[in-house]
């Protein structure tokens, strides 16, 4: 399968007065097309950095980032919000809808970034991709009118409707009760079936498990990397 | 003690926070201060009742010709005396005269302003004398021994304090009379008087065209509103207009406070204009100070979501926030007081300087014991409408959901319109009070700038008034004026001399007049005319342009037929196919005989430079035809600028004293310096207009970059989703732009049509003055604040990374 994402000896320090905190050391990984992945490890280990620095959300301070066959250390503002919009999407913890935008048009914000799209196109791929979620009955609803989970749901809607090369979800069933969690899970597992690439970062062990490959990163480095959950992963997040 | 720990708390905010405290006290005090300045000076100067026991009773009368209204001595003693015999509004209704008199003792003369009045003049004013009597009715009666009453300063300049003066003569207006009384230095009624002399103006044996003008005053009776003296004498005055349609017609009356006649007839609009600017500049401080607390509520939605949760009530967290408010407006109110007296007597100083007049003597422009109280009520007021908002706002939330940190959506969404209404409000108001402001300020500039009609920069003037007992007939005046001209040109710097019943910039008589050939029929409506008798040199001296015809020349005697130069004015309004020389017309209340056009001359402004003025006709006459006992000298230096020549005005007050030792120069000075003492109030009022323009645009430059700014920091979230979601930074401030545009479109679409609503209503009395320039210049500006509240709260929020952006709170 093609890599879809290379790291090699990435880096993040954060600076502030005369305090250095490395927040990823030597990070090397490699995620193929296709792949569901977890990231997982205890708090403040630096999951979410990493998550950043592969969203393109904040810049490394050392080593290489390889997506989809270009490298994107050092491009410019403007080429990384273009990355951004065609090859990832994002799902966040605490949905980051905008209130004042209906259901449609948040799934459809993504695309207005898009000068190659028409309306027409654009209203094809909401549709497409609510559809998908299974909420394409709430289209002229405000965000503050949907549960968290239905939020959560569009969040995910808006994630894959450009039809990004990578998924990327932070914590994604976080701030969801147990019914609604499973229902994202259960939705990102069937994007995936479908071929989606999905990188998580989460605590839950539960949620953890249903990637087929989980990373374990500590202190800023990746202490495993497995198919399967190992036990530890169990007992940190526990 | 929950009150005193709310206190505390809401103080101890308030010093963690000092640059929102320094702020937020910045914005209010600026209104208060405008507020507290505007209260003080209207109430002090116009509102505040006459120190008198029946001070709120008391009214001037004035009249209104052809819609013109008119002050002092604007009432014919016929029509007066017919007045007072049927008004029942009135306890009292009297009439004084006032003119500038010549006071002469055996070793000086000086001219004074005096005033011929009645018992009731001094009763109604409460009046006493330093010692001495006062003026009683039996001074008036005919054959009674001429008497006067003096001023303090008299006492002092012409008796050197002389306790024996009672008894003593002085000669008025060349006929002796005896002091019967002096006069404390206060004593001030209706305005600054000198010297008082019995009112003997009769309208008995005198024809009604030729009756003499007096100043009409009353006392109401308790309960008798100014609207109802006012039908009165709407029905009085109409009545008399029927006996006498010649002289009436076109002529109605109106009631006054004494204060209101004093300031002007415009008074009221620009009274209005003054409000209306001061309420929108203190509405503005409100919004912006409101909106910045309600900010600050916002930011510690958390912090009173945990208060709701620890049990406290909603009043308790209401009023808790409400301290705040009523701080800061209690902070900025107590500087607002000190700043406002500090600029009142500034400003009083500075009125007091360029009036050319003695300020009225109820004029008490300070912070009085009413200002204070006004200033507390307003402090309060604002206080509460800037704190019970933001704080009503900040405690309806879903307290739950904040503390879950779930729907922080919604609340937004309810900050969002509030902010976006704030915007629009802040550039709808902005917009109108910038054009009304800059309107009048731009006015203002184009009447001091305007060209009178004449020269102006190279002239002096002086007034002259003839003793009427030594200058009764036409050729002794005649002769006084050669002398006089012929004295003043051995003076080196002067190269002409004439003289004018009016200078340019100064009122001229308006009288109704009547073309030859035109039937009026039995209700005339007479059009208008000023008058004003010039010298025959005087088109020539002041530079101005003869368009057709002839000026005055020696074929224009005394005993020749009465000819008249009148202006392009004149000839559009009568005689609009431009066919005058020849024509005749007659004044309608003197009914002498016709007056036939010889020549026409560009317009001449007369009075302040209002559209009315600048639209009058004029008839200039010949002095030498009818020569008047009160004359304005026009002295043409040989410099360019008159100012420049020193020591001229002493000289020519001395030739002139050589000339008739009676009769004393009066008000010498360039005319530029005349037009500007004129021009003096309306300079005032543009002088505050423009506080008012310089304080609304740092106002709303701070309220609309606040309000933006905010709202864009607390959009720092929404900012990172979108960045995160693939807009790069061109996207972003498009997305800002295009909002801004919306409210900025509908803050114009509101506050342009209404300031230039504001600016056409003060037009139409020449108070403010719209222009094109104004109309694109203002909203360009608050365009220009509107992008730049954009553009650096975006710029500081995209130099975060997204992902901080994100985390934003």
């Amino acid at each position: 399968m093609k890599t879809l994402i290379k790291l090699t000896n990435l880096k993040k320090v954060f600076s502030t007065d005369e305090v250095e905190t490395h927040a990823l050391s030597d990070i090397n990984l490699e995620v193929k097309q296709g792949e569901y992945l977890s990231i997982a490890g205890p708090s403040g280990c630096g999951k979410s950095t990493l998550l950043s620095l592969l969203g393109l959300l904040d810049t490394s301070s050392g080593g290489s980032y390889n997506l989809n066959g270009h490298d994107v250390v050092d491009i410019n503002g403007k080429q990384r919000a273009a990355i951004r919009n065609k090859e990832i999407g994002f799902v966040f913890q605490s949905f980051n809808l905008i209130s004042e935008l209906t259901v449609a048009e948040n799934v459809a914000l993504p695309l207005t970034y898009r000068k190659d799209l028409s309306k027409s196109q654009r209203a094809e791929l909401v549709t497409a991709a609510l559809e998908k979620v299974d909420m394409n009955h709430r289209t002229k609803h405000y965000p503050s009118q949907l549960s968290g989970g239905q939020q959560q749901r569009v969040a995910v809607a808006r994630a894959i409707a450009g039809n990004p090369s990578i998924i990327l979800a932070d914590e994604p069933t976080g701030n969801l009760d147990s019914k609604n969690a499973e229902l994202v899970m259960a939705l990102l597992d069937k994007l995936h079936a479908e071929g989606a690439t999905i990188c998580m970062v989460t605590h839950d062990p539960r949620g953890a498990k249903r990637a087929e490959r989980v990373i374990e990163i500590f202190d800023g480095r990746i202490v495993s990397d497995s198919p399967t959950m190992p036990s530890q992963i169990e007992e940190a997040v526990a | 003690m929950d009150i005193l720990s709310d206190i505390n708390f809401a103080l101890r905010t308030l010093i963690k926070n000092p640059k929102f405290t320094a702020l937020t006290v910045f914005v209010m005090t600026t209104g208060l201060t405008l507020c507290i300045y505007m209260f003080s000076f209207i109430h002090g100067s116009i509102v505040a009742p006459l120190p008198f026991e029946n001070g709120e009773r008391i009214r001037a009368v004035g009249t209104i010709h052809n819609g013109m209204h008119y002050q002092g001595a604007s009432f014919r003693v016929h029509d007066f005396e017919d007045l007072k015999k049927r008004v029942q509004s009135y306890e009292v209704f009297d009439a004084y005269d006032v003119a500038t008199v010549n006071l002469s003792t055996s070793d000086r003369a000086v001219r004074y302003t005096g005033h011929y009045v009645t018992e009731n003049f001094f009763e109604i004013s409460e009046a006493k004398p330093l010692f001495g009597r006062l003026i009683t009715n039996e001074d008036g009666v005919s054959g009674a021994e001429p008497v006067a009453v003096i001023s303090h300063t008299i006492w002092q300049n012409m008796f050197a304090g002389d306790k024996n003066v009672l008894g003593k003569k002085l000669r008025i207006n060349s006929k002796p009379t005896t002091v019967i009384g002096v006069m404390p230095d206060s004593y001030q009624f209706p305005s600054a008087g000198r010297v008082w002399m019995p009112f003997t103006t009769t309208g008995k044996g005198v024809a009604r065209k030729d009756g003499h003008y007096v100043a009409v005053y009353g006392v109401l009776k308790g309960g008798v509103t100014d609207k109802q003296a006012d039908a009165e004498l709407q029905i009085l005055m109409a009545e008399l207009a029927e006996s006498y349609p010649k002289l009436n017609s076109n002529t109605s009356a109106h009631v006054w406070t004494l204060q209101l006649a004093a300031m002007g007839s415009d008074t009221p609009i620009i009274i209005l204009a003054m409000e209306l600017a001061v309420g929108f500049i203190l509405l503005l401080a409100c919004i912006n100070v409101g909106n910045l607390l309600f900010s600050r509520a916002t930011e510690k939605g958390k912090e009173t979501a945990i208060r709701t949760a620890l049990g406290a009530p909603r009043i308790r967290l209401v009023m808790q926030m409400m301290w705040e408010s009523l701080l800061i407006c209690l902070i900025s109110g107590v500087l607002a007081v000190l700043f406002a007296g500090l600029w009142l007597e500034v400003a009083n100083r500075d009125v007091l300087e360029s009036f050319p007049f003695d300020p009225p003597f109820w004029w008490n422009i300070k912070i009085t014991q009413t200002s204070l109280i006004a200033a507390v009520v307003i402090t309060l007021v604002t206080a509460f409408i800037t704190g019970i908002l933001p704080a009503l706002k900040a405690t309806s939330g879903d307290f739950n959901a904040t503390l879950r940190d779930g729907t922080r959506g919604a609340q937004s969404k309810a900050s969002g319109r509030l902010s976006k209404v704030i915007v629009i409000s802040e550039v709808v108001l902005s917009c109108a009070l910038l054009l009304l402001s800059t309107g009048m300020v731009y006015s203002v500039n184009q009447q001091n700038t305007i060209d009178y009609g004449t020269t102006v920069e190279d002239i002096f003037t002086a007034s002259v008034g003839l003793p009427e007992v030594a200058y009764e007939n036409d050729e002794k005046r005649q002769q006084y004026y050669q002398n006089l001209a012929e004295s003043l040109l051995t003076e080196a710097e002067i190269s002409a001399v004439s003289f004018t019943r009016a200078l340019p910039g100064n009122g001229a008589s308006y009288e109704n007049i009547a073309l030859d050939n035109v039937d009026y029929g039995k209700n005339p409506q007479y059009p208008s005319s000023s008058s004003v008798g010039v010298d025959h040199n005087y088109f020539a001296v002041m530079e101005m342009n003869l368009r057709e015809g002839r000026l005055f020349d020696s074929r224009d005697k005394i005993d020749s037929p009465l000819t008249a130069v009148v202006t392009d004015n004149f000839v559009n309004k009568f005689f609009k196919d431009g066919d005058v020389l020849g024509k005749r017309f007659k004044f309608v209340e003197t009914d002498k005989d016709w007056y036939t056009v010889i020549g026409v001359v560009n317009d001449v402004i007369h009075g302040q430079p209002m559209s009315y003025n600048i639209e009058k006709p004029t008839a200039f006459i010949s002095i030498q035809q009818t020569p008047k006992r009160f004359m304005s000298v026009v002295i043409k230096t040989e410099a360019d600028n008159a100012a420049s020549v020193t020591g001229l005005s002493e000289r020519v007050v001395d030739i002139a004293l050589k000339v008739e030792r009676d009769a004393p120069l009066y008000n010498v000075k360039t005319l530029r310096n005349s037009i500007t003492a004129r021009n003096a109030g309306m300079n005032f009022v543009s002088e505050l207009f423009l506080v008012f323009a310089i304080a609304s645009m740092v106002l709303a430059f701070s309220g609309i970059y606040g309000v933006m700014s905010n709202t864009i920091v607390q959009k720092t979230q929404e900012i990172g989703i979108r960045r995160a979601l693939g807009a790069d930074n061109s996207d972003i401030y498009k997305h800002f732009i295009k909002q801004g545009v919306k409210q900025l479109a509908i803050g114009l679409a509101i506050g342009l049509p209404m300031g230039v609503a504001l600016v056409t209503m003060l037009e139409a009395s020449s108070i403010a003055q719209g222009s094109l320039m104004l109309y694109f210049v203002i909203p360009a500006f608050i365009s220009a604040v509107m992008l730049l509240a954009i553009y650096y709260p975006v710029q500081r929020a995209l130099k975060m990374e997204p992902c901080a952006a994100l985390r934003h709170e």
